[in-house]
């Protein structure tokens, strides 16, 4: 079989129209890997909202070695929308009692901001939450990224194909970045945790309620870029009564009695899965960004507090995802 | 220069002090006398304003302004003089306001609603602001949503076009701008996507024929960008030069609203039904979307949701949303005392961060001018 100059020609456009349609593909689509060597997460025993939440979170956050001393700490929790008797958002108790604990380890400053996707009177929300009131009372500032100042971020990884998008100056310019998500089932991306949690930092007034741009782009690989570019330092999670079945918004309650702390968002996102009786490598986000923003594997995950052991009937969600159930 | 984490800062100045803080019990006394009580001479922005407020607040309360001849101003003169003071005080040196008092990049909504109250009240710069809304106009006719923002345009683009309304020098804009509307079509107006929300993606309930305005391009229709377009294609008054098909194109908007409405009545951002289950509505949505629907009273979804924010807006707190019930129940000539009173009763009106909400705040107060700039309830 002779091998001809043209055999040769066609071959090498054929490989080379080869790699151009794959390699988009293979190639990576973080910048960097930015996973910790281990993590460390806590799973706290709380049965209900009350003051107790200081010492129970407290106690938690001595099982870490924090350093917030000087520093600007933003807690981020989940404010979607308020509908009476619906689990939704996270508890204001949880959120004060963090905001309490960042205070007597030293921050700078402690302020809560958050940006509601489907409610654009962000007081109404506070108010009918119970935060207005609390913040008030304990002196703290509420920052609306909704309507925060915008600074042009390119992001540091691209599952969307965006460049850069527009966010909040005081979610850049925060030195410790707390997510604190209600533990949730979520109809378009099978749970709400700590990394999704973050789509409140994209401002609605750019991007409109709900964040509609990011769900075009794609929910979990938003959550994916988001994740990437604007670190999350410390999760607690609102777990003490979490949502199943039809969440964000029209889930029942489902009364689990944990509160979840780490150091790493994967890690965090992966336990709060196992809680709720899911295989976090089913859930698109948490598998993939385990290869570059943190760790899910219980072998890379220091476990202290309690263990994270899967409940006696897991989480229900909508039938697009009972494929999340752990067998 | 460097943002914080190696992030680059595009050269927004630093944050400004708010100077509600300082103002919010001096404003806010029972027995207010402007002659005597105005506030010291302060600077701001490296202009001053004080005089030209104490001015303002004097006449309003001899009820000498000729714009004003609604009932409201005269009865509750003292909390919308200070209201406009603190506007007046936020605008920016460029004529803009931003978006948070705290804040110091200008934005559009704020300047919107802030050009609004001002075309009514002397006070402030209503030159400037105007001045403002047209220079910052995109090329392809929409306008941005802050100053530097992207150019593909967005949503308040209807805003400025009703804020530059009856403005001679603006007419150029106005009309780029009602072009750029007229070309701006929620995704579900192409075929391709009608197909797939009528076969794959129907979780969400609704009808991808009737399509409206999205937040911005290339997403779908949602209520409010939708009810904003409305508003400001009505004020339209003639087809032609390419506008021929406003009247159809607000038709279509209409017909998606009604289509979006929440089974129970009212609207929220668009989502009435989702797997199955009934969303609530939200009051501000639901008076955003009644404004634009305001000639069809008689229709029985709008009836419903004109009862649907009656039942919602008592118990209402937060300054927006009250506003906006204000607003939609006075086009529809439903009865608002008792609202207004809770909005003027309500605490530290004067220290709002939102500036959006200020300025709203005002508009509700002077209900009668806001609705007739606004094209509605005539």
């Amino acid at each position: 079989m002779s091998f001809t100059r043209r055999d040769f020609l066609i071959g090498s456009a054929a490989l080379a129209a080869g790699t151009t349609v794959t390699a988009p593909f293979l190639l990576p689509k973080y910048h960097s890997d930015q996973r910790p060597k281990r993590s460390r997460v806590a799973i706290l025993h709380a049965q209900q909202y009350s003051q107790e939440l200081d010492q129970i979170l407290a106690a938690g956050l001595r099982l870490f070695p924090i350093n917030v001393r000087g520093k600007t700490v933003v807690l981020k929790p989940n404010l979607v929308d308020y509908i009476p008797g619906n689990a939704i958002n996270t508890h204001p108790l949880l959120v004060l009692a963090a905001a309490e604990s960042f205070r007597r380890l030293g921050a700078k400053s402690v302020l809560i901001a958050e940006g509601p996707g489907h409610q654009r009177d962000t007081q109404l929300v506070l108010s009918q939450t119970g935060y207005q009131q609390s913040l008030l009372d304990e002196k703290i500032r509420f920052v609306d990224l909704n309507r925060d100042e915008l600074i042009r971020t390119p992001l540091r990884a691209s599952y969307t194909g965006m460049k850069s998008l527009w966010l909040p100056r005081t979610v850049l310019e925060a030195d410790f970045l707390v997510s604190m998500p209600k533990i949730k089932t979520h109809h378009w991306s099978g749970v709400t945790l700590s990394m999704k949690n973050m789509f409140g930092v994209v401002p609605s007034a750019r991007y409109g309620w709900p964040k509609n741009i990011l769900h075009w782009k794609g929910i979990q690989q938003s959550i994916l870029d988001l994740c990437a570019t604007v670190p999350i330092h410390f999760v607690i999670a609102d777990g003490i009564v979490a949502m199943e079945g039809n969440g964000p918004l029209n889930g029942s309650a489902r009364p689990l009695g944990r509160i979840v702390l780490a150091d790493d968002p994967v890690a965090a996102d992966a336990t709060c899965s196992r809680l709720m009786g899911f295989e976090p490598d089913r859930i698109v986000h948490i598998c993939e960004s385990a290869r570059f923003l943190g760790n899910a594997s219980p072998a890379l995950i220091d476990q202290v507090g309690e263990t994270a052991n899967a409940p006696a009937a897991p989480f229900q969600v909508v039938s697009e995802f009972r494929f999340l159930h752990a067998f | 220069m460097t943002g914080t984490r190696g992030l680059p800062n595009i050269g927004i100045p630093a944050r400004r002090t708010s100077s509600a803080g300082s103002t919010s019990s001096f404003f806010l006394r029972s027995h207010f006398d402007w002659a005597t009580d105005s506030p010291p001479l302060r600077r701001h922005n490296a202009w001053t304003c004080s005089d030209q407020i104490r001015g303002v607040a004097l006449r309003f309360d001899r009820k000498e302004v000729p714009h004003y001849k609604v009932p409201t101003v005269t009865t509750d003169p003292v909390v919308l003089s200070a209201l406009l003071a603190e506007l007046s005080l936020r605008q920016l040196p460029c004529g803009g306001w931003a978006a948070l008092a705290s804040s110091s990049q200008p934005a559009i909504e704020p300047t919107c609603y802030s050009s609004l109250v001002l075309g009514s009240a002397p006070v402030g710069d209503i030159k400037r602001a105007q001045d403002f809304l047209i220079r910052t106009q995109n090329p392809n006719g929409s306008w941005p949503v802050f100053l530097g923002d992207d150019q593909e345009g967005g949503w308040v683009t209807s805003l400025a076009v009703i804020s530059l309304f009856d403005l001679v020098p603006a007419i150029p804009a106005r009309l780029k701008g009602l072009h750029w509307l007229m070309s701006c079509v929620g995704r579900e107006g192409n075929w391709f996507w009608k197909w797939k929300f009528r076969t794959a993606d129907r979780h969400v309930r609704f009808d991808p024929d009737k399509y409206g305005w999205p937040w911005f391009p290339d997403t779908v229709s949602w209520v409010v960008p939708t009810a904003f377009a409305i508003l400001s294609l009505n004020q339209v008054r003639c087809s032609c030069g390419g506008l021929e098909h406003v009247p159809a194109r607000i038709d279509c908007g209409i017909q998606m609203l009604l289509d979006r409405a929440c089974p129970g009545g009212g609207w929220n951002a668009g989502n009435g039904v989702v797997y199955g289950t009934a969303l609530e509505p939200h009051p501000d949505d639901t008076a955003i979307a009644l404004l634009a629907l305001s000639d069809r009273g008689q229709h029985p979804i709008v009836q419903n949701g004109v009862q649907c924010l009656e039942r919602l807006s008592p118990t209402l707190t937060a300054p927006w949303s009250l506003s906006w019930a204000i607003l939609a129940l006075a086009a529809h000539r439903r009865p608002i005392a008792a609202l207004r009173s809770s909005l003027i009763a309500l605490p530290d009106l004067v220290s709002i961060e939102d500036t959006s909400t200020l300025a709203l705040v005002c508009l509700a107060l002077d209900y009668g001018h806001t609705v007739s700039a606004l094209g509605v309830g005539q």
